[in-house]
């Protein structure tokens, strides 16, 4: 059993440095991948590569069984959206549609039924002898869209397509390009920096990271499950606290605080010696505010509520610790008591078993 | 603005006629020898006593006079296609070429727009003179082209620059080889670079006349060389008749460029 696109194993080097390394990823037809990551996180090289801008200087990459590294880029059949607008612009609107088309050499009664098909699939029907300057820069990128799926490529490559517009904008076409993703069924392989766009875009991510992908899974699963320290920090927010292993038993561990408490059973991402530094991470939205002290409170950390802001339907709570470690607290405004919380109270923070993970330094 | 035309009062009438008198500075000897081609005198007289067509009869039925007008659009005409085209490559290769000297070489090719004309024309003799150039339409063609190509790499240079490469890259990814990206998508793309090049090294090629003075050949001369010439034994109003043939070409050329820009930009 092949998988439709197996990216074995690729490596690229720019004189000395490294943009990818070792990066392999296996993408099932009609799935939509993300690759997330900072920039230079090797995700746009990578993308190159299967686009054949650049030839990988090690690694395969196989496209249904067969390796696509020796044909040249205009053989690859791919489609491809570019970050910058590059719709050519002595063409209208129809005939950038079906540019790829006439390159074909196919029928002109077909290339004019395909264009009129993609013009509706991008809903700019009536947009087909405009100029590419007589257009926004949304509508330029839904033509760019078109152009890309006119020739019913069966792998569809994004770069940024969204990072010129407002986001408002990019919001409106997010849409459009997951229901398009849905009425063609074409496999998409989609690179942004942007972890919102990631997780409402795609079926899985691929978390890029100094040239190596740090962790493939469902959104949800690159949120509640991170496994190293760079993915947790990367995908969504984060407190982490230093803290110092105490004992080490399996895929768990008690971790001393400095302040000297002791907490135990906290799931570790690998083994690390009792004394070795580590972090502890806990997602602002999984910490809850309760009163210090007294036989009846949680266990958890206690600190000292710092500030407070409103911003609708959440509350966000800055807290420092006794060693001055900082946290912060985000709570649905609803479930706060009307009274709230004042600055300058001491609070305990405690959290359910499993939402607070241990990375080893 | 502190200065706005709008906002000057009194000193906007001053503006005016300073406007007024360089602009009448650079058009009145124009316009003079314009006047003068019409004139019945023969003594190039102004005001002319009467008006007459009679030097430009003169002009049309001299075939010597044909002959050089031919030849000027025959030089300038092979010219500008090889400048473009050669402006074309070496554009390509400076531009997107990564290469060791290659600011050096762009120097290099630019070099004939800063030397003096004088100094290139006597180079050029003495290399023709070894090859037997001098004097025929070859040696013409290669002498105007180092003048010439300079105006083309400098005017494709910048339009490839300002093309965004994606743009070349997408019609590749579409199908396109590259070959047939660069013709279909980056050629119309800088069209407006390759015609202001295209015109350029026409008229650098059209009214040169220090390098074509030493390559001329008494049944080789070009327009500029011919009234040189024609002007060093007399001054007949046939001279002003060619002149404002050729103010009347350059004129119309130069509006088909503003044209063609103008109509790009809408």
């Amino acid at each position: 059993m092949t998988c439709f696109l197996d990216i074995r194993g690729i490596t690229k080097s720019f004189g000395k440095v490294a943009a990818v390394s070792d990066v392999s990823l296996e993408i099932a037809r009609g799935e939509f991948m993300t690759f997330l990551g900072p920039s230079g996180s090797g995700k746009s090289t990578t993308l190159y590569m299967i686009a054949g801008f650049f030839d990988p200087s090690a690694g395969d990459i196989r496209l249904e069984g067969r390796s696509i590294l020796r044909e040249p880029s205009n053989r690859r059949n791919i489609g491809m959206v570019f970050q910058r607008y590059t719709l050519f612009p002595h063409l209208s609107v129809a005939e950038n549609v079906a540019f790829p088309l006439r390159v074909r050499r196919r029928p002109a009664a077909e290339i004019a039924r395909k264009v009129e098909q993609m013009l509706a699939l991008v809903r700019l029907e009536g947009f087909a002898d405009r100029m590419p300057a007589q257009l926004s820069g949304g509508q330029q990128q839904r033509v760019a869209l078109a152009r890309a799926l006119a020739y019913d490529p069966p792998l569809l490559l994004m770069d940024e397509p969204l990072s010129a517009l407002d986001k408002k904008l990019r919001e409106e076409i997010q849409v459009e390009i997951r229901r398009i993703h849905r009425e063609t069924g074409v496999t998409i392989l989609y690179v942004t920096h942007d972890q919102e766009e990631a997780l409402s875009l795609s079926d899985r991510v691929a978390l890029f990271n100094h040239g190596r992908i740090e962790q493939v899974g469902k959104g949800r699963d690159l949120y509640e499950a991170p496994r190293t320290r760079f993915v947790a920090g990367f995908v969504g927010h984060s407190n982490f606290l230093d803290c110092t292993i105490a004992a080490h038993a399996g895929e768990r561990a008690d971790i001393v605080l400095p302040d000297g408490s002791r907490l135990p059973e906290l799931p570790i991402d690998r083994q690390a010696p009792v004394g070795a530094a580590a972090r502890l991470m806990i997602r602002p939205d999984r910490l809850r505010i309760s009163s210090p002290a007294g036989a009846d409170a949680p266990a958890g950390i206690d600190a000292v509520l710092s500030d407070a802001t409103f911003i609708g339907e959440t509350f966000h709570f800055a807290l420092t610790t006794a060693w001055g470690g900082a946290l912060n607290v985000r709570m649905p405004s609803h479930t706060l008591p009307p009274a709230g919380h004042g600055v300058g109270q001491r609070v305990r923070l405690s959290w359910a078993p499993g939402d607070a993970r241990l990375f080893a330094e | 603005m502190l200065l706005d035309f709008s906002r000057l009062g009194p000193w906007r009438l001053v503006l005016v006629l300073i406007a007024l008198l360089v602009g009448a500075y650079l058009l009145l000897p124009i316009l003079l020898i314009v006047g003068l081609s019409f004139g019945s005198s023969r003594w190039l007289q102004f005001p002319p006593p009467g008006w007459t067509l009679r030097w430009y009869r003169e002009l049309f039925d001299d075939p010597a006079w044909i002959a050089s007008f031919l030849t000027s659009f025959r030089i300038a005409a092979v010219v500008t296609v090889l400048s473009v085209v050669i402006g074309l490559m070496a554009s390509f290769g400076l531009t997107r070429g990564e290469f060791r000297g290659r600011e050096l070489l762009r120097a290099l090719f630019l070099t004939p727009m800063i030397l003096p004309v004088v100094v290139l024309a006597v180079a050029l003799y003495a290399f023709f003179l070894r090859l037997h150039l001098n004097g025929t339409f070859t040696g013409f063609v290669l002498a105007h082209l180092v003048v010439a190509l300079p105006f083309s790499i400098i005017a494709i240079s910048n339009a490839l620059e300002r093309f965004d490469r994606d743009i070349e890259t997408a019609a590749i990814v579409c199908g396109a080889s590259p070959l047939e990206a660069k013709l279909r998508v980056t050629l119309p793309g800088i069209r407006l670079g390759l015609m202001s090049a295209a015109l350029f090294s026409f008229l650098a090629s059209w009214d040169e006349v220090v390098i074509a003075i030493f390559m001329a050949s008494p049944d080789l001369q070009t327009l500029p060389v011919r009234i040189f010439s024609t002007l060093r034994q007399d001054l007949s109003p046939v001279i002003a008749a060619v002149s404002t043939v050729l103010i009347a070409l350059t004129a119309g050329l130069m509006a088909l460029a503003a044209l063609l820009r103008k109509d790009a930009r809408s």
